[in-house]
């Protein structure tokens, strides 16, 4: 009941100082199991995209929130969890690789997904698949998730997503600054592999580090918008580097539309 | 029929008035949607501009209707609430304004303080009635504030750029706006409780300006006057917009305090400062590249943006007021 009413306010607020308008392009709003991905400039990201969906796809579609900023406090605990059913990922969870460069930002919520595989992607940028054990056949998606160690940082995510949720992705892992995304984590090539049958959604998030810029604590009331594409798919023996950059482009490209 | 007018209460002339509008927008609704019904079988290009115009059309029915309510619902719940609804639809018009002026993080704190301080502090001002404030407030004191909080900011890229749009959204949006309640709440001799239709005098002849000049404009196209930034304004559909509009407030002179002459005169200062801000805000969106202030391309609601709408309002609310005032000395 509590939670029904924060958000409510809360997209009140969203909607009155963003209009967080959907522009679907590519694919109707539908009830499918998706994989959106999107465009990281702003704290504000996930609530937008929260924002933007219709009531009967954002009760489906889950967010993802850094789990040792957002169980700190029950109020935060409680926001993440009641409102925007966000799944949980640890910051922290790879002892044995180092560390990533976090951001310190508590919403910056993909970095885990970064930390997975950030040290393969900067030493393969652009070269094929590493895959040292080098399986004879491509392993079936189902070995792929049984594979997965229970410490991985996309464990929650793989179980919302065999669970029947949606979930909402920021692939670059950090935000970015620039006008163009950074590249893209190998997170999303995973879990494209992992769950073929889940349609992949890119969405381009328009104007909302101007609503609230890193280090301000009021919002100011500018339009902005999610576009939504026509969904990308992982091509049999497609390298996760090609795909992740086709996927970028397919966020790009939104930007004109 | 003008006696029984008369003998009617301030209260139901106005309610009167009301109903008048929403008679005359329900019967071209109607008209509107019969003529539509009928056309929808061929697809050769002129019936495509056919339906494209019909769509033009239904966006300016539909404002109308939305304005003539916003009206209603303030008339009908009173001063403060419809100083209300007229400081939202400022907010709206600045934030489709910001949207399309391309802001820095350093402007971040003179926006908040532009539309959560400035915005709400003048229509707080005319709700009041401190008309001397109100007319100096944004000029005089906010001119000087926002550029400072925005130097605090430590960015001096594009400074003087960034600082004129943003004084200029603010004139336009908010200074502009809150002009028209403080109509309502202009107090003439013997006219008490009547600014509504002051109000609505000044919307009407502008909209009729507006319209007359767009369709006769379409009807019989001239040369442009200034093609880079307007296609459709010309000198004498221009002239003859402005001549209806002033023609239409003198017939409008027995719901306003003026005599028939100085109604008329009204109407024309209002009209002329209606239309060519209009055309003044075209310029701005040309120069943005845009056609619409709205959401570029998303016209889901089929309407462009509120700004669009509002601007020539903007525009002619401000001079209306000041001259009103001026000239009798209220």
């Amino acid at each position: 009941m509590l939670a029904k009413l924060m958000s409510f306010l809360l997209l009140g607020i969203v909607r009155f100082l963003t209009g967080s308008q959907a522009r679907w392009y590519g694919c109707p709003p539908k009830a499918e199991q998706r994989i959106y991905f999107a465009n990281h400039q702003s704290h504000a990201d996930m609530v937008l995209i929260w924002a933007a969906l219709p009531e009967e796809l954002r009760s489906i579609t889950r967010p993802i929130a850094a789990k040792d900023y957002w169980t700190k406090t029950p109020f935060r605990q409680w926001i993440t969890t009641a409102v925007f059913n966000a799944v949980y990922v640890d910051r922290q969870a790879t002892p044995a690789r180092p560390p990533a460069p976090l951001a310190a930002e508590p919403v910056g919520v993909l970095e885990a997904l970064a930390t997975a595989a950030s040290d393969a992607d900067t030493a393969m940028a652009g070269g094929p698949d590493p895959s040292p054990e080098a399986p004879p056949r491509a392993p079936t998606p189902e070995e792929l998730r049984a594979a997965l160690p229970e410490s991985d940082p996309l464990a929650p995510l793989v179980r919302a997503l065999e669970s029947g949720d949606s979930i909402v992705i920021f692939p670059e892992g950090t935000r970015g600054h620039g006008d163009e995304p950074q590249p893209f984590k190998s997170g999303l090539f995973k879990l494209a592999q992992m769950f073929p049958q889940v349609v992949l959604v890119p969405a381009w998030i328009n104007n909302v580090q101007r609503v609230m810029p890193k280090g301000e604590v009021v919002p100011v009331p500018i339009l902005c918008s999610v576009t939504f594409g026509e969904p990308v798919q992982l091509e049999a023996g497609e390298e996760r580097r090609p795909f992740l950059d086709r996927a970028r482009r397919a966020v790009i490209a939104l930007r004109e539309v | 029929m003008n006696n029984f007018l008369r003998n009617l209460t301030a209260t139901q002339q106005v309610g009167a008035l009301f109903l008048v509008m929403f008679g005359i927008l329900s019967v071209v609704t109607i008209w509107a949607f019969v003529r539509n019904l009928r056309e929808h079988a061929s697809d050769d290009p002129e019936s495509e501009a056919r339906i494209l115009e019909a769509k033009r059309f239904w966006g300016l029915l539909k404002t109308s209707w939305m304005m003539a309510s916003v009206f209603w619902i303030g008339w009908v719940l009173g001063d403060t609430v419809a100083t209300v609804l007229f400081a939202i639809v400022g907010f709206f018009a600045l934030r489709e304004f910001i949207t399309l002026s391309p802001t820095r993080r350093g402007d971040h704190r003179s926006l908040v303080l532009a539309f959560f301080v400035v915005l709400p502090l003048q229509f707080w001002i005319v709700g009041s009635k401190h008309f001397d404030l109100f007319t100096v407030f944004i000029p005089v004191y906010v001119f000087l504030a926002l550029p400072v909080v925005s130097a605090l900011a430590n960015d001096p890229q594009r400074f003087l750029e960034r600082n004129a749009k943003l004084q200029w959204g603010i004139m336009v949006c908010v200074y502009g706006m809150s002009h028209v309640p403080a109509l309502l709440l202009l107090d003439f001799p013997g006219y008490r409780d009547k600014g509504a239709f002051l109000v609505f005098f000044l919307v009407f002849v502008v909209q009729t300006c507006m319209l007359v000049q767009h369709l006769l404009g379409r009807r019989f196209p001239h040369k442009p006057v200034a093609p880079q930034v307007s296609q459709s304004f010309q000198w004498t559909s221009w002239l003859a917009g402005v001549a209806a509009g002033g023609l239409a407030g003198g017939l409008l002179t027995f719901i306003t305090p003026f005599k028939p002459g100085q109604a008329l005169g009204m109407a024309l200062l209002a009209c002329v400062a209606g239309s060519l801000g209009h055309l003044v805000m075209k310029a701005l969106k040309r120069d943005r590249g845009i056609t619409s202030w709205g959401m570029q391309g998303m016209s889901v609601t089929g309407a462009g943006g509120l700004l669009d709408r509002v601007d020539a309002l903007c525009f002619a609310a401000p001079v209306f007021f000041h001259s009103v005032r001026w000239y009798f000395g209220l």
